[in-house]
C-alpha cells in the first residue's frame, strides 16, 4: 500500500517511515504543508498519515478540507497534540477519517491505519461474516462455529462483529473502545481484555483451533489460520 | 486630604446655593417691583388729594390742611411740604425745600438728610395752578427692616444649607471613607498572599454589601484556583517525578551497564511503560483542565442518564466477575438529563472502576440511579470495601490525592478528581457516605439544563422517602449478573 505522510517532527516521522516500510508500505514524507499539499493531489495514495499542526500557511485539517473538496476521497489519519474531544471531533468534521493523539504507540496507528485501508476497499453490504468455521449472520443475528450454535448477548455480538470485520488485521484496545462501546477515555484497568478472554471462551472451546490471537503490545487480532 | 466624598458634598453645597438664588432671585424682583408701585400710586393718590383740596380751598386752605395733618401726626411717615413759586415753604413737615429735587414735575428717590442720617426716600414733585409746589413723599426708613429680614433669612438659609450640607458630606466621606478603607486594606493584605482574608460584610442589603459580597465569591473562587494550582504542582512534582525518576534511573543503567539484548529489551519494555504511565497522569491532568473551564457545557445534549450507567455496569460486569465481585444497577428508567455524554460515561467508569478496585473478592457493589425532588438526578455507587475514613472524605476529591489504602493499587489519584469536576460541570456536586461498611459516593447532577443553581448542599432524601423510591423502581438487573450472583 502507498502511505503519504505529512509530519514535520523529524524524529516522529522517522519512526513512523521506518515501522511503515517494515509492515511492507511504501511510503512518501513530506515535512510541511505546501509539500504535503502537492504530493497529496499529484499522486495516488491509499492513505495519507497527516499531522495537524505544521510548519508554513497550511495546516493538515486546511490540506483535509481541500483535498475533500476537489473530490479526493483518500482515507486520512490525523496526528495531533491536541487531545481535546472538541479538537477531535473538528479534526473529524474537516474530512478526517480517524484522529490519534500524540503521543501514540505505533501498533496502534498501525492498526487504525489498517482499519481505514480496509474500511475503503471493502464493501460494507454484506449479510453474512465468516473466519475460518465461524459464521455470523447479521440479519437473524446467529452466531455458529461449524455445528455449533453460539449464543451471545448483545455486546459480546457487537464485539464479535467489529472483530470479524477485521480479519486479519491488528485491533488495539482502544479502537474497541471507541467502536464497541464509544467510550473515548482509558479505563486504566484491564476491562478490555475480560471481555475478550469471555468472548474468547464462547467461540473457542478446547478442542477447536484458536481463531482470536492477543498480538503482544498492540490488541487482537481475529484470523482462521490460528 | 480629597475624597470624591468631600467632592460630592461640596458639589452638593453649591448646588443647592444655586438653587436657593435661583428660588430667591425672582421672589426678591417681584416683591420690589410690587413694592414699589403700589408705593408710587399711594403717593400719586395723595397728591391728586392735596390738588383737589388746592383747587376748593386754594393756597392758604392746602397750606391749612397739611398743617393740620402734620400737627395731628397722620402723615407721621408722610413727607409733605407746600411752597410758593420760589420754592419758599408754605407749610409741611420738611424744613426746606430739598435742593436735590429736579424742576420738573415727577416721581423721584433721592438722599436727602433727615435727622442727621441720609436717608431715601421717594418723592412726587407736582405743579399746581398759580406756580405752586407740592412734594408728597414717603420715607424708605419704614422698609428697611424688611428689606433687611429678607436679606437676614437668606443670609441664615445659606448658612444653614452650607453647615448641613458639609455636616452631611464629612458625615458621608467619613462612612464611604470606613468601608473603603476595610476593602482597600483587606485587598492589599490579599495583593500581599495573604489569600484567606475576606471583606466585612453586614447583613444590609446596600450597595457596599453587595459589593462585598460579589468580592468574596470572586475572593473564594480565586483562593480555590490558586489552592487547586499549588495542590497540582505539587502533586504532579509527585506523581510524574516517580515515574520518570524510575525511567531516568533505568535508562542510566542501561548505558552505564550494556546489559545482554534480553536484559535490555525487557528494561526498554519496562522504560515504555514508564512513559505510558506519564502519558497517562497528562491525559488525565488535560482532561480535567479542559473540563474545569467550562468550555464543554456548549456541546450538552439530551442523555438518558439510565442508559448511560447501565452501559457501564455492563462494562465492568465481566471485569467484576472476574474478581468474584457481584455488580448490581437498580434504575429508576427514562432520566432525562441535559449533559456531555462523553464526560459522564467516563464519570460513571471511574466511580465503578474505583470501587471495583477497593472492593475485596466476594463483595458488592450496587450502582443506582434515581430522580431527586428538586428535579435533579442522583447516581450512587456503594461497595463493601474498605471505605474511606471521615477525615479523608473531603480531600479524596482533590487532584492526585490517594488514600493510604490507595497506595500500591495502580491509576493516578485522578478519578474521583475527574468526577467532581464533571459533577461540577453539570452544577451538580459528589457526596461522600459511610455505607457501613464500605463507602458510598452520591454524584448528584442537575437534570434541568446542568447550568442552574448548585444543589450540592441539598440534603439526601430521608430514609423513608428513598425506600418508597426504590419500592416504585422497576428493578433493572443487567442481564448475566445472575451468573455470578
Amino acid at each position: 500500500m502507498k502511505v503519504l505522510l505529512v509530519e514535520d517532527n523529524e524524529r516522529v516521522a522517522k519512526f513512523v517511515a521506518k515501522g511503515l516500510r517494515e509492515a511492507g508500505h511504501t511510503v512518501d514524507h513530506a515535512d510541511n504543508g505546501r509539500d504535503g499539499m502537492f504530493l497529496a493531489v499529484s499522486e495516488p495514495y491509499d492513505t495519507i498519515v497527516m499531522d495537524r499542526m505544521l510548519p508554513g500557511q497550511i495546516d493538515g485539517l486546511a490540506i483535509i478540507e481541500a483535498l475533500r473538496k476537489s473530490g479526493n476521497l483518500t482515507p486520512v489519519l490525523i496526528l495531533s497534540a491536541l487531545s481535546d474531544v472538541d479538537e477531535r471531533i473538528k479534526g473529524l468534521r474537516s474530512g478526517g477519517d480517524d484522529y490519534l493523539t500524540k503521543p501514540f504507540a505505533f501498533g496502534e496507528l498501525l492498526a487504525r491505519l489498517d482499519a481505514l485501508i480496509r474500511r475503503s476497499q471493502g464493501s460494507t453490504t454484506e449479510t453474512t461474516l465468516a473466519v475460518g468455521d465461524l459464521r455470523m449472520d447479521l440479519l437473524s443475528r446467529k452466531v455458529t462455529r461449524g455445528e455449533r450454535v453460539i449464543t451471545l448477548q448483545n455486546r459480546e455480538f457487537k464485539l464479535l462483529e467489529y472483530l470479524m470485520r477485521h480479519v486479519d488485521q491488528v485491533v488495539t484496545r482502544t479502537m474497541l473502545l471507541e467502536s464497541v462501546w464509544d467510550y473515548h477515555f482509558d479505563p486504566q484497568t484491564n476491562v478490555v481484555d475480560v471481555h475478550i478472554s469471555n468472548l474468547r471462551q464462547k467461540i473457542e472451546l478446547a478442542a477447536e483451533p484458536p481463531l482470536l490471537r492477543t498480538v503482544r503490545h498492540a490488541g487482537y487480532m481475529m484470523t482462521a489460520g490460528g | 486630604m480629597r475624597s470624591s466624598a468631600y467632592t460630592l458634598a461640596v458639589g452638593y453645597v453649591l448646588l443647592g446655593l444655586v438653587t436657593l438664588a435661583l428660588f430667591a432671585a425672582p421672589l426678591w424682583y417681584a416683591w420690589r417691583v410690587t413694592i414699589e408701585d403700589s408705593r408710587t400710586e399711594i403717593l400719586q393718590e395723595d397728591t391728586q388729594r392735596f390738588a383737589e383740596v388746592f383747587r376748593q380751598r386754594g393756597a392758604q386752605g392746602l397750606a391749612a390742611f397739611i398743617d393740620e395733618r402734620v400737627a395731628m401726626q397722620i402723615a407721621a411717615e408722610r413727607l409733605l411740604l407746600l411752597s410758593d413759586p420760589d420754592l419758599e415753604k408754605l407749610a409741611g413737615n420738611l424744613p426746606e425745600w430739598p435742593a436735590e429735587i429736579p424742576a420738573a414735575p415727577g416721581t423721584y428717590t433721592v438722599t436727602m438728610a433727615r435727622g442727621g442720617q441720609p436717608v431715601v426716600v421717594r418723592l412726587v414733585r407736582s405743579s399746581l395752578p398759580g406756580g405752586y409746589n407740592l412734594l408728597v413723599g414717603r420715607d424708605q426708613i419704614l422698609f428697611q427692616p424688611l428689606e433687611q429680614r429678607f436679606w437676614y433669612g437668606l443670609a441664615a438659609a445659606v448658612a444653614v444649607l452650607s453647615v448641613v450640607g458639609m455636616f452631611g458630606g464629612i458625615l458621608i466621606r467619613h462612612a464611604v471613607l470606613i468601608r473603603m478603607d476595610s476593602i482597600s486594606r483587606t485587598v492589599s493584605g490579599i495583593i500581599q498572599g495573604d489569600l484567606g482574608r475576606r471583606l466585612p460584610t453586614g447583613s444590609g442589603r446596600d450597595e457596599f454589601n453587595t459589593l462585598s459580597l460579589t468580592i468574596n465569591r470572586m475572593l473564594d473562587q480565586i483562593e480555590q484556583l490558586v489552592h487547586g494550582v499549588r495542590n497540582v504542582s505539587n502533586a504532579i512534582a509527585h506523581d510524574l517525578r516517580t515515574p520518570l525518576a524510575e525511567l531516568r534511573s533505568r535508562l542510566e543503567e542501561l548505558s552505564v551497564g550494556r546489559p545482554g539484548p534480553d536484559e535490555t529489551f525487557a528494561e526498554i519494555e519496562g522504560a515504555v511503560a514508564d512513559v505510558d504511565r506519564v502519558i497517562g497522569i497528562f491525559n488525565a491532568l488535560l482532561r480535567l483542565a479542559e473540563i474545569d473551564t467550562g468550555a464543554r457545557r456548549s456541546g450538552f445534549v439530551e442523555i438518558d442518564a439510565d442508559e448511560l450507567t447501565a452501559k457501564a455496569v455492563e462494562f465492568y460486569l465481566p471485569a467484576a466477575e472476574q474478581k468474584g465481585i457481584s455488580l448490581f444497577f437498580q434504575g429508576q428508567g427514562g432520566l432525562a438529563l441535559r449533559g456531555d455524554p462523553v464526560l459522564l460515561a467516563q464519570a460513571i467508569a471511574n466511580l465503578i472502576d474505583n470501587a471495583l478496585k477497593f472492593t475485596p473478592a466476594g463483595g458488592r457493589i450496587s450502582v443506582e440511579t434515581s430522580a431527586r425532588d428538586d428535579g435533579g438526578i442522583e447516581l450512587a455507587v456503594a461497595d463493601d470495601g474498605p471505605g474511606i475514613p471521615d477525615a479523608e472524605k473531603p480531600r479524596v476529591t482533590e487532584r492526585f490525592y490517594r488514600s493510604d489504602a490507595g497506595r500500591g493499587t495502580p491509576g493516578v489519584g485522578l478519578g474521583l478528581s475527574l468526577v467532581g469536576a464533571v459533577a461540577k460541570l453539570h452544577a451538580g456536586s459528589l457526596v461522600l457516605e459511610d455505607n457501613d461498611p464500605g463507602l458510598r459516593v452520591r454524584m448528584i447532577l442537575d437534570g434541568r439544563a446542568g447550568m442552574g443553581p448548585e444543589p450540592g448542599t441539598a440534603k439526601a432524601p430521608s430514609k423513608k422517602a428513598t425506600i418508597s423510591v426504590i419500592a416504585r423502581l422497576a428493578p433493572f438487573v443487567a442481564p448475566s449478573h445472575r451468573r455470578f450472583e
